[in-house]
């Protein structure tokens, strides 16, 4: 078998067998799921508790405009008004069998107030709907009153604004939502990743030369065959989880989401959670970013560990390869507050930051060339970084002892 | 394998000066010397782990290539490993980077670590292993591809008596059947009973080399040990410089150039009883001593023999 294929097998099998690489790959989008989910699941139990509520009207004139006014959104327990009926309603909330109950008096229709009791406050929205019911029922009922024959919610309507920002060319309301929050989720997942196996790759070299044994292997294997075979298996491993990770939220989404909300209809909101989730093209995006971005950062780590002799040595030595990735994270949210400016537009084509600021700005609606010409450019830095890293670790893993100064880095890159 | 006048400078320091070594086909060479004396600096660069600053190094009478390298088995003097991976995963690995179907190198493996007592940890991690354990792995790492030239960097060093041992039976079977050994060690009683060849360095410079059978005999001189019944005063004659006794035996110190058989003569007409009459070869560690002063051997071995005078005469 050809050596860069053996080494390669090597590192992929020893990482994917790993305890923590397997651990890790199935607890992120357990997490993942959890964050989006439990939400949604505690609210929807909420829903069901606060849904249940009792209307008491001393009048006997508003309830039924009310009651029709709360539908669909309560399920209303109209009580006719008796002695004792306050203390019978006080201990059916106690029991919990209801929310909480409504109560429409003289005042009600003098001045528009109305009472709740109940075991706690509702919800912003559930009070707004209520408000909403008794204002409309109270200002119908006096429109009758006055012999006036109106559709008051007719007569209501009106209040929403879309916003349209006219200096900026971009996609609209939610489907702009969306992609914002995709791209930014998969700008991070990239951060992540080209960070955790750009450092895998580091440890690896420096593992076999503190260890020394990459002197036995170099008898055996070049050093370009090594350093190739290491960088593949490691974004093997990292194809993979990311693989895994796909799978996963198609089959939540396809599959997992539809069952939960045919059982349970009232998490039907779930369903949103489906539209964050990447399209093919996004998908097919972020993959040619995390190749190309690994390889340009694997090498950039490959060579900091062929450089130095112990593991604090390369701590040190690997903060500007860390910092290229992370000065894209710090202006992430400015790029992407005004993704069209010529700031987020230089900043993205830069090829060591365009993993990170290209992905989410394709998303905000970037226009195609720039998505291309960053690959094109990142391409041509992966071979400019691969020439130069690759002597460099041709020289450094056999070197022991004091870490090179940059004259003599230079003189390694000329002479290898 | 050859090296021509090799030399390696690190910074102000001279590693190894204006070396020359040639180590016949199927022998068994030892590369002798104290700490610090340059022995790992030249097995690097016989490796192409450094470069030589001067001179030129030949393996299998070409250029020292990739292709040359893999036919050879290289123990470095550093105990390195895959600590994370299992003991037959790792020789699997090492086989077949180069070029043994991980099949062959498998059943290889097994059969090394058979040998060695370690079957029972195949399947073990090697961190798992204690440090004698690992060295045996990795001593099975570099004769699993069955090399045409082994250079072992001071293999017996962490080793216990009986796996010393094990592991000079096992050099002695790869040379019966032709393979080239080049080891180094600053242990001389091992260098002795070994060695065909070898080459002894002292602070950077060759110091003498060549068949140790024949250096013996050059390097042997002066002494005469005695075993005999009877009373020791015919021993004393002009040609005697001093004797001292270990034992049974009389170690009788020639003066330069003084002939041996005079004292024979001597032996037959006092009518002593001789069991023994020998012409004392000298230990590796005298033969470096003479060449290199006992500065140079530091801590090179056993305590030097000579000393003056004493005893009957």
């Amino acid at each position: 078998m050809n050596s860069v294929l053996v080494v390669m097998r090597r590192e992929y099998l020893q990482r994917v067998r790993n305890r923590w690489f397997i651990l890790g790959t199935i607890a992120l989008p357990v997490f993942m799921i959890a964050v989006f989910a439990i939400p949604i699941f505690l609210e929807a139990r909420g829903e069901r508790a606060e849904r249940r509520i009792a209307v008491v009207d001393e009048t006997g004139r508003l309830a039924a405009a009310v009651v029709e006014r709360l539908e669909g959104s309560f399920d209303v327990d109209a009580v006719p008004y008796t002695d004792g009926v306050y203390e019978a309603l006080q201990s059916r909330v106690d029991e919990g069998e209801i929310a909480g109950f409504l109560v429409l008096d003289e005042g009600t229709l003098r001045e528009g107030r109305a009472t709740y009791q109940g075991d706690g406050r509702p919800g912003t929205v559930r009070r707004l709907r209520l408000q909403q019911a008794v204002t409309e029922a109270v200002v119908a009922h006096r429109l009758a009153e006055s012999g006036a024959d109106v559709d008051v919610a007719a007569l209501l309507a009106g209040g929403d604004i879309d916003w349209v920002n006219l200096s900026e060319e971009e996609p609209e309301g939610a489907e702009r939502a969306v992609g914002l929050v995709t791209g930014f989720v998969g700008s991070f997942f990239l951060y992540m990743i080209l960070l955790l196996y750009g450092v895998q790759v580091m440890r690896s070299v420096l593992e076999e030369k503190t260890t020394r044994i990459v002197e036995v292997i170099i008898s055996a294997v070049r050093p370009w065959q090594l350093m190739l075979g290491k960088i593949v298996g490691v974004g093997a491993v990292g194809l993979t989880q990311v693989g895994i990770w796909a799978l996963m939220a198609v089959l939540v989404a396809s599959f997992g989401l539809p069952a939960v909300i045919a059982a349970r209809p009232e998490m039907a909101q779930l369903e949103n959670v489906a539209e964050y989730l990447p399209g093919l093209a996004a998908l097919g995006a972020f993959l040619v970013f995390f190749v190309l971005g690994f390889f340009l950062y694997s090498a950039l780590y490959a060579a900091v560990a062929a450089m130095c002799s112990t593991e604090e040595e390369a701590q040190q030595t690997q903060v500007p390869v860390t910092m290229l990735l992370v000065v894209p994270i710090i202006v992430l949210s400015m790029v992407m507050e005004s993704p069209h400016s010529t700031f987020a537009v230089v900043m993205s084509l830069v090829p060591f930051f365009s993993p990170v600021l290209m992905f989410p700005r394709m998303l905000a609606g970037a226009p195609l060339w720039q998505v291309g010409l960053s690959f094109v450019l990142m391409a041509g830095t992966v071979v400019a970084v691969a020439w130069v890293a690759g002597r460099i670790y041709r020289v450094g893993i056999l070197m022991q002892g004091k870490r090179p100064t940059l004259p003599e880095l230079v003189r390694w890159v000329r002479e290898a | 394998m050859e090296l021509h006048g090799v030399t390696k400078r690190f910074g102000s320091h001279t590693a190894v000066e204006d070396l020359d070594l040639r180590i016949p086909r199927g022998s068994i060479y030892g590369l002798l010397g104290p700490n610090g004396s340059g022995k790992t600096t030249t097995i690097r660069m016989i490796m192409s782990i450094l470069l030589p600053d001067e001179g030129s190094v030949a393996l299998f009478g070409g250029e020292p290539d990739d292709r040359a390298r893999k036919r050879v088995g290289y123990l470095p003097e550093e105990r390195g490993v895959y600590k994370k991976m299992k003991v037959l995963e790792y020789l699997e690995f090492m086989g077949e980077i180069r070029a043994i179907p991980r099949r062959e190198a498998r059943a290889r493996g097994e059969r090394w670590l058979e040998r060695l007592g370690l079957a029972d940890w195949s399947q073990k991690k090697i961190e798992d292993l204690s440090k004698g354990m690992q060295q045996k792995v990795q001593f099975i790492a570099t004769i699993l591809h069955e090399p045409e030239l082994l250079i072992l960097d001071e293999p017996f060093s962490g080793l216990d008596p009986i796996n010393q041992d094990v592991l000079e039976q096992i050099v002695r079977e790869f040379h019966e059947r032709g393979t080239t050994i080049l080891f180094s060690t600053h242990l001389m009683a091992h260098a002795e009973s070994l060695c065909e060849y070898v080459c002894l360095i002292s602070k950077a410079r060759k110091v003498l080399d060549g068949n140790l059978r024949e250096l013996k005999r050059a390097e042997r001189r002066d002494v005469v040990a005695l075993e005999f019944e009877g009373d020791d005063a015919w021993v004393r004659g002009p040609e005697v410089d001093g004797a001292e006794r270990d034992g049974d035996t009389l170690l009788v110190h020639l003066r330069e150039g003084a002939d041996e058989q005079a004292l024979l003569r001597r032996a037959l007409e006092a009518g002593v009883r001789l069991r023994r009459f020998d012409l004392v070869e000298p230990s590796l560690h005298e033969i470096f001593v003479r060449h290199a002063g006992a500065d140079a051997a530091g801590d090179a071995g056993l305590p030097t023999d000579f000393q003056p005078l004493g005893g009957v005469a």
